[in-house]
């Protein structure tokens, strides 16, 4: 294959959502070097191997290729829905009519994707339109998958506060003439804390469930310990439906576990559910608790406190998002958030990206 | 079969290599093996548990007729563990043992800093030998990020800097393997660095072909009825697919209980190899076995 047509492959590929720099064309022309007495499948299969990053584009590679080679003009972005940054970015270019020429990665990061990235993730969820769906999800799922990932390991680190072992210190180092060589502590490694989502799935949280259940999507795939459920007028367990981890398909299982979509709120009711049947296997000191949801509640505000006190006492943290508290002038006057106030280790908001990606702020704040 | 690198000219000596050591693979895969062995790039497997992905090191280093080093990732793995580590014990000896006698004390720190106080891990073996090892580096995704960012340093420039000695330099370049579940995306950088390869669930036809490889003494209509059922269980979305080791120990569970033909009692009794969770087993026994069996 002649460079240039190596160079308008490279091209072709990311117009269509690939993320390729310079260093990978190169990366191609070495590759038809080497396979140079080698059929033309083998050159597809060098190509694939070489320009592809990730299973979506492994996928996506031989239907490119071939329409490549027939001449295809321009098909539609195929990449799937994925955590990519890059097919994000790429998404996002596109709409601002950048598609088609050749930029550096670095300026199409900062120069086309940075407001419509800053509006996307600071705005409120619920003003979002339908054309932005798309893109908003994509950032969300690297933000979130950054966020979060930090944060399993600033917990890891936070839990590493131990008492030197004197007596097996020195026991350990007459062997070695006195000198203490391994440190014993007197605590065991701690466990990594775990982590349970609530998560109010009722009509009121519509325009924010489903970004609120990526955003859990990404915590369980980051907690190996994540337990998460969903309520409105009852619980139920989403953790095995969240597992997959391509988010299209999770998101199908969940709508598939979950029957009452959009129904009324009892909060009291369904903590009451949670505590009955989950509590036991669940919760203990090292678990974080997180609620997500507006506090419209239609129970009785001193059932939801008193379930809430029976989890304060058992877990590390309660904290509480609710996705209006970003609303200007929101007071938390209703009812059941009264209620449960001054139960809560944190009350924060939850309207946008940004203000979910603070979580790992709201975890890490207090030492307890 | 054993080869040397220079002997392997094309994807067929590839392709025959692995088959002599029972691995059957098809050429996309020995493409990329290729492309490993002649630009000496890493190469980055990924695919579900149980497609042999680890196996593909093992069979090349055997190929090649070298050693093969294997770095396990794991979470929390560090370089004292993955590069090299002082031998503190004999390093305290040493001093214990010099104090008093002559010399400077540049020269005894110079000594106790020295090769032979040095406990070489993986990575730091990988590039001392002299004959160009295979490095696995096994499931690369459970390492944490710190660590992704050294192996980038190391694949780039395959030189190892001690703070006390210098730097090491590779006295070979290693053949580098690295394998990943996909339990976290990996890095950019590091992805970029490497040829990419996919290995799916085999086809029907594929894995009839390595259970005859590896098991040539199954009957045919048996092999062939236990792989028509692991395809399909592995189209049940459970939460652990059966991989290819689950399909090998199913036929020759059913060979070894000298079943005259396959049925569901059968099945049933040899469910545990395909399946390792009670969860999933108690899916298939749902799904109804006898659906299974039929073609």
């Amino acid at each position: 294959m002649h460079p240039e047509t190596i160079v308008d492959f490279c091209r072709f590929l990311r117009e269509n959502g690939f993320h390729l720099g310079v260093l990978d064309t190169l990366k191609a022309i070495e590759i038809t070097r080497a396979l140079r007495y080698q059929d033309v499948s083998a050159v597809q299969h060098g190509f694939r191997a070489a320009l592809c990053t990730s299973k979506e584009e492994w996928d996506a590679f031989d239907a490119l290729f071939e329409s490549f080679l027939m001449g295809t003009p321009k098909p539609k972005p195929q990449l799937r829905d994925t955590a990519q940054p890059a097919a994000a970015f790429a998404l996002i270019n596109g709409m601002r009519g950048f598609s088609g020429r050749e930029l550096g990665r670095e300026d199409t990061k900062t120069v086309a994707g940075a407001s419509l990235y800053e509006r996307l993730s600071k705005g409120d969820l619920s003003d979002i339109n339908r054309d932005d769906q798309a893109a908003l999800e994509r950032i969300a799922q690297k933000l979130f998958n950054r966020s979060v990932s930090r944060l399993s390991r600033r917990l890891k680190m936070a839990g590493r506060r131990s008492m030197l072992d004197l007596r097996r210190t020195i026991h350990a180092g007459i062997g070695r003439g006195g000198e203490f060589i391994e440190l014993h502590y007197r605590c065991r490694k701690p466990n990594k804390p775990a982590l349970v989502i609530l998560l109010d799935v009722s009509g009121s949280m519509n325009p924010y469930s489903m970004l609120l259940l990526r955003f859990a999507h990404a915590l369980q795939k980051q907690f190996r310990r994540t337990y998460t459920f969903a309520f409105s007028t009852r619980l139920i367990d989403i953790t095995a439906a969240l597992r997959p981890r391509d988010i299209a398909d999770a998101l199908k299982r969940v709508s598939e576990a979950v029957v009452n979509w959009s129904g009324g709120t009892k909060i009291g009711e369904s903590l009451e559910g949670f505590n009955a049947l989950y509590a036991k296997k669940l919760l203990s000191r090292d678990t974080l608790f997180l609620i997500l949801s507006d506090g419209w509640d239609t129970g009785e505000p001193a059932r939801l406190a008193c379930e809430l006190r029976t989890v304060r006492e058992k877990v590390r943290k309660l904290v509480w998002m609710n996705p209006l508290l970003g609303r200007e002038g929101y007071q938390p006057t209703t009812r059941a958030m009264a209620a449960a106030l001054p139960y809560l280790d944190v009350f924060a908001p939850a309207h946008s990206i940004a203000s979910l990606a603070q979580l790992e702020e709201h975890l890490c704040s207090m030492n307890s | 079969m054993a080869k040397n690198p220079d002997q392997v000219t094309d994807l067929d000596a590839i392709v025959q290599g692995f088959h002599a050591s029972g691995y059957v693979l098809d050429r996309a895969l020995a493409t990329s093996i290729y492309l490993l062995i002649r630009l000496g790039k890493p190469l980055l497997i990924e695919g579900h548990a149980g497609v042999g992905k680890t196996e593909v090191a093992k069979v090349l280093a055997a190929l090649l007729n070298t050693e093969l080093i294997r770095l396990q990732c794991y979470e929390g793995l560090d370089i004292s563990a993955a590069v090299y580590e002082w031998n503190y014990q004999k390093q305290l000896l040493a001093i214990k043992l010099h104090d008093g006698t002559e010399g400077s004390s540049d020269e005894r720190v110079r000594h106790i800093f020295g090769p032979e106080f040095l406990l070489e891990r993986p990575l730091l073996r990988s590039i001392s030998q002299s004959n160009p090892p295979v490095l696995l580096v096994d499931e690369v995704d459970r390492a944490d990020e710190a660590f992704e960012a050294f192996l980038l340093e190391l694949l780039s420039d395959f030189q190892i800097s001690i703070p006390e000695m210098g730097s090491v330099k590779a006295v070979s370049r290693p053949y580098v393997v690295l394998t990943s579940n996909r339990t976290r995306e990996l890095g950019d950088a590091l992805k970029r660095r490497c040829l990419y390869h996919w290995i799916d669930y085999p086809t029907r036809e594929k894995e009839l072909e390595i259970v005859r490889t590896r098991l040539p003494f199954a009957e045919k209509e048996l092999s062939e009825k236990a792989v028509g059922v692991v395809q399909k269980v592995r189209n049940m979305k459970l939460a652990k697919p059966p991989g290819i080791a689950e399909t090998l120990d199913f036929v020759h569970a059913l060979e070894t209980l000298q079943t005259a033909h396959i049925d569901t009692a059968a099945v049933e009794q040899t469910l545990g190899c395909i399946s390792k969770s009670a969860e999933d087993i108690a899916a298939i026994k749902n799904a109804g076995i006898e659906n299974l069996l039929c073609s």
